[in-house]
């Protein structure tokens, strides 16, 4: 805008001529009514709302009542069931296992991806092979990713034994306790993959010259990292290590796929969370049995809502602490608004 | 692209290329072996497989099969219905990833390309929706629609097709964003309208993001386990639900190696899938930067 005054003021040009010199008008869609945009929008709006807000909504609701599922007679029990909840232990504990599982997965599985990245980011033999290989696992469904994980882990089958057998180690019932815990761990840590693609086409953007001068400068491989690659790929970490931090929290088909079956094998029904290991026994699994194993639909909506409340207040912290580490090349508010 | 420069290595003694060498090879022992750990469990699923009912339960550890049993395979496809799963899921899949393209293209162009009050609050407040963990919404979602009768139906996947996925809808505003905007403004002048620029001028233009998205939504909804296990009944439900409880015999136990034989059909389309649509997503990935 100073620009179009500054020029009609310079030469004393018509305005419609000194808006062409300066290049095309950029507000022009000020001609264009906004019900347009907002009808466009729509299906995100009248969608989010009704299947995202209204259920949370409603489970607050409910986190007040005593309502089973199915009775009719059900009464509001005001505060009762978060009463409950803090006096709960097994919410504390399923609590802390959770935390614990976020605070193994999310560090060892971002530095992972990182490092495979780093690694596959140089020009080697089979690399396509080998970033298909690291890649693969990310996109196998959960309910294959379990079974293969416990046919490996499996006390008297499993690959694992048979190899640690060789070496005359005995034999481990790594799928119970207390190995439980360290099965799930891997099996999330076996999909670092995404992440990887993700830093690959982060590193990709990184301009060679920068590399060079700084190298040409003396700065050593490690310093290089240091100093250049993760500045230049903090935006994708950061967006890694939100993602990460959701997909940990809220795991529960991992747990639920892994516990062992009633019948002894691998497969078998899992409508119901109380196989689940202590060790695997995390937050949502809690949630999911006191929904569908103990009806207790007003109980288990204030165990979400718990939750809920946990990762807002976390992710404000991450996105707070963004401001401080992630560096963004150019200025976000750019661009053509 | 690359971090062994060619400048540096140029100076260095004869003594430092064999010491390059040398960590060289140690990189690609460790990688390989790495490697070999990344494929086991996959490759163990199929050798498990291949062992035949006895000789996978049995404790006498060996690698390879001493009998290669290829029959499980078959007898895979017919212990559950496996072709009315697969349709199922086919059905499911296909109409929620359709669904979804379209709604999110069409939230995508009004954020790329048209104004209104809010619009940028608008996107903000979308992106922060991802971080509310599905699982939040799917349970209390589940206790409404039992009330409304939407139970053990498709319906639920068809409203969250047309709901738009804030993901996709990122995708598809990236890439309308990046589209020269002479391209509508003569339209315009002619009087054509936004949804006729959006179809007929728009969307051809994007069509590696359209094969992302439907691939994305597809195999999302391929791989879903907990939204179908609480939504659909037995005979309704995905082919991954079915099989995790349904290869058991008649005397109610597991028939494990006839599973892990199903579990390689029902991986491998989704590794084809990516397979094929790997450049195009990661290439959307890439240009879309990540960086809002």
């Amino acid at each position: 805008m100073s620009l179009l005054t500054s020029t009609r003021g310079r030469r004393g040009l018509p305005a419609a001529a000194a808006a062409a010199a300066a290049g095309p008008p950029r507000r022009r869609w000020r001609r264009y009514p906004a019900w347009k945009f907002y009808a466009f929008v729509s299906p995100w709006v009248i969608g989010c709302t009704l299947l995202t807000a209204v259920p949370i909504v409603y489970a607050l609701g409910l986190s007040f009542t005593d309502y089973d599922g199915m009775s009719s007679n059900w009464s509001w029990v005001g505060f009762a069931n978060y009463t409950a909840a803090f006096h709960d232990d097994t919410m504390w504990s399923s609590l802390l296992q959770t935390g614990l599982y976020a605070l193994l997965v999310v560090p060892l599985s971002l530095a992972g991806g990182l490092g495979l990245a780093v690694l596959l980011n140089q020009r080697l033999r089979a690399v396509g092979v080998l970033r298909t290989i690291f890649y693969l696992p990310s996109i196998v469904p959960v309910v294959a990713t379990a079974l293969m994980f416990k046919l490996i882990f499996d006390r008297d089958t499993g690959l694992v034994n048979g190899v640690l057998g060789w070496f005359g180690i005995p034999a481990t019932a790594w799928l119970n306790d207390p190995t439980s815990f360290l099965v799930l761990v891997l099996l999330a840590l076996w999909g670092m993959g995404g992440g990887m693609v993700i830093f690959l086409a982060g590193l990709q953007g990184i301009p060679a010259e920068l590399m060079e001068s700084a190298s040409v400068d003396g700065a050593g491989a490690l310093r290089r990292f240091w100093h250049i690659t993760l500045p230049m790929l903090s935006p994708m970490i950061f967006f890694q290590l939100v993602l990460t931090l959701i997909t940990t929290l809220q795991a529960l088909s991992q747990p639920l796929l892994l516990a062992p079956s009633s019948n002894g094998g691998a497969g078998g029904g899992v409508t119901d969370a109380t196989h689940v290991q202590q060790g695997d026994y995390l937050y949502m699994v809690n949630v999911y049995a006191q929904f569908f194993n103990y009806q207790k639909y007003g109980y288990g909506a204030a165990l979400l809502w718990i939750l809920f409340v946990v990762i807002l207040a976390i992710t404000v912290l991450v996105l707070r602490s963004g401001s401080f580490w992630v560096y963004y090349e150019v200025d976000q508010d750019g661009g053509e608004e | 692209m690359t971090s062994t420069d060619p400048a540096r290595r140029s100076v260095l003694s004869r003594r430092d290329q064999l010491a390059a060498r040398r960590s060289r090879v140690l990189m690609y022992g460790a990688l390989a072996l790495l490697a070999a750990l990344f494929m086991a469990p996959l490759a163990w699923n199929v050798l498990y497989a291949l062992k035949g009912r006895a000789e996978s339960a049995s404790t006498d550890f060996h690698v390879l099969p001493q009998h290669w049993a290829w029959g499980d395979f078959k007898l895979s496809l017919t212990m559950i219905d496996f072709g009315r799963y697969t349709l199922n899921t086919v059905i499911l899949a296909g109409t929620f990833a359709i669904l979804v393209t379209a709604s999110s293209s069409i939230v995508g162009f009004g954020f790329a390309r048209l104004r209104g009050k809010g619009r940028r609050s608008l996107f903000t407040l979308m992106l922060a929706t991802t971080m509310v963990p599905q699982i939040l919404t799917v349970i209390p979602t589940y206790v409404m629609f039992t009330k409304f009768h939407l139970l053990d139906t498709y319906w639920p996947w068809v409203l969250w097709g047309l709901a738009a996925s804030p993901f996709h809808v990122f995708l598809f505003r990236q890439a309308f964003a990046s589209l020269p905007r002479e391209l509508e403004e003569a339209a315009l002048l002619d009087g054509v309208g936004y949804f006729r620029i959006y179809w007929q001028m728009f969307m051809p233009l994007v069509k590696p993001v359209i094969a992302t998205s439907i691939v994305l939504g597809f195999t999302y909804v391929w791989g879903d386990f907990i939204t179908p296990a609480i939504f659909l009944s037995d005979d309704k439900t995905t082919l991954g639900v079915a099989m995790s409880a349904g290869y058991v015999d008649g005397q109610g136990i597991n028939m494990t190696n006839v599973l892990a034989a199903g579990t390689v059909f029902y991986v491998l389309p989704v590794l084809v899938l990516f397979f094929f649509a790997q450049r195009s997503f990661t290439r959307g990935i890439a240009t879309t930067g990540l960086k809002g």
